[in-house]
């Protein structure tokens, strides 16, 4: 007789709660800790079965088994060193986070990277684009290697080598401002990490729609900037209009891409705790020639 | 006492070198300083008075920070 879900769960808790270590913290207090190759056993445990790969834990039962662990108060050993900037409550909201990433260029790549590693549950991310050698001076995943292949591409692998526990869904095309509102469905935020103006307002006016906050982000040169805009809110694409850019002559330069997509993920990651935007109808000036920094209300 | 200027990205060639003192005519607004920096008015697409997103007319006072944006979109 097959046990029914709750016997199931129920036996992974026990599970997981025999595998916890205790991690003494610098201030005296004791972790409990879920070992990493533990999650890796736990999840080949969860697919052994019918249809089962036993060698390959897939993504869906590892994300299980660090979701039952953080419910249970048990860090997942890959999120340790998050233990302060994300408490074990707002680290399952990121496992059940959802978001929707436009751009897997500059910016994409960067800020794909470090929600990647924070643990974002569900990410869709799309991008028609392929690489090509003027890519290499600052896109992630743009090596000698993938040079004229797809970029959703080059994201989805490595994705899958950073953190399973992340179901990634790439789509390899340009999204079109129908095919926006629905790539935007169900997602709990959009990231807009495009190139150009283009398609910026368009999926200012989606993400609207959607009724879900936009973090925005572009450079030029050694300047850039990092918006949120609430539904309805006007926002930076709203004020540039689709014309030239300054990035035609200034170039886009890897540390100014790094920085605006660094602090995109900050704010994304702001927002799916649950802390709230802390850029909402603000904009964050960075210029690294002079190393300054100012925020500006929209 | 003099405002300060910043011109980001394509606007920074417009920089006059006394940007952080810069001395204000009578009746200047931001639109009068942009004209006399010969910044052309279409290149001019955001403009921030002591961090606030403020229109073309603002008139300017001492001690004003104003911030002067170009499109930007790079990714």
């Amino acid at each position: 007789m097959a046990p029914n879900t709750g016997t199931n769960s129920a036996l992974l808790d026990e599970r997981i709660l025999s595998c916890v270590q205790r991690t003494r913290l610098n201030d005296g207090t004791q972790l409990p800790v879920l070992p990493f190759y533990f999650v890796q056993d736990l999840a080949r445990g969860l697919n052994r079965g019918k249809n089962a790969k036993p060698d390959q834990p897939r993504g869906r039962a590892v994300a299980m088994v660090e979701r039952a662990a953080l419910a249970l108060g048990v860090c997942p050993e890959r999120y340790l060193r998050n233990y302060d900037a994300y408490s074990l409550a707002e680290q399952l909201r990121l496992l059940e986070g959802d978001l929707a990433l436009v751009g897997l260029g500059g910016l994409g790549g960067n800020v794909l990277e470090l929600l990647a590693r924070a643990g974002v549950g569900r990410i869709c991310a799309a991008d028609g684009d392929e690489f090509v050698p003027s890519n290499l001076n600052r896109q992630l995943y743009a090596t000698r290697r993938s040079l004229g292949g797809y970029k959703a591409a080059a994201a989805a692998a490595r994705v899958k080598l950073v953190n399973p526990a992340v179901s990634f869904e790439p789509v390899a095309s340009f999204l079109g401002e129908a095919d926006m509102a629905r790539f935007l469905e169900g997602a709990h935020l959009c990231l807009d990490a495009l190139g150009g103006l283009k398609d910026r307002a368009a999926l200012l006016r989606a993400a609207g729609a959607a009724g879900i906050a936009l973090v925005t982000a572009a450079v030029a040169g050694q300047s850039g900037f990092v918006a949120t805009v609430l539904p309805g809110a006007t926002g930076p694409a709203d004020l540039f209009g689709a014309g030239a850019a300054a990035e035609d002559t200034l170039g886009t330069p890897a540390p100014a891409v790094a920085t605006a997509a660094a602090l995109m993920a900050g704010e994304a990651l702001n927002i799916l705790t649950g802390r709230g935007a802390k850029l909402a109808g603000k904009m964050l000036v960075f210029d690294l020639n002079q190393m300054s920094f100012e925020t500006m209300r929209l | 006492m003099p405002i300060i200027l910043k011109c980001f990205a394509t606007l920074s060639r417009f920089t006059p070198p006394e940007a952080e003192t810069y001395a204000l005519s009578p009746g200047d607004t931001v639109q009068s300083v942009v004209a006399r920096l010969g910044i052309p008015p279409e290149d001019l697409k955001l403009v921030f008075v002591n961090g606030v997103h403020s229109p073309l007319e603002t008139p300017l006072a001492d001690g004003d920070r104003v911030g002067l944006f170009p499109a930007v979109g790079g990714g």
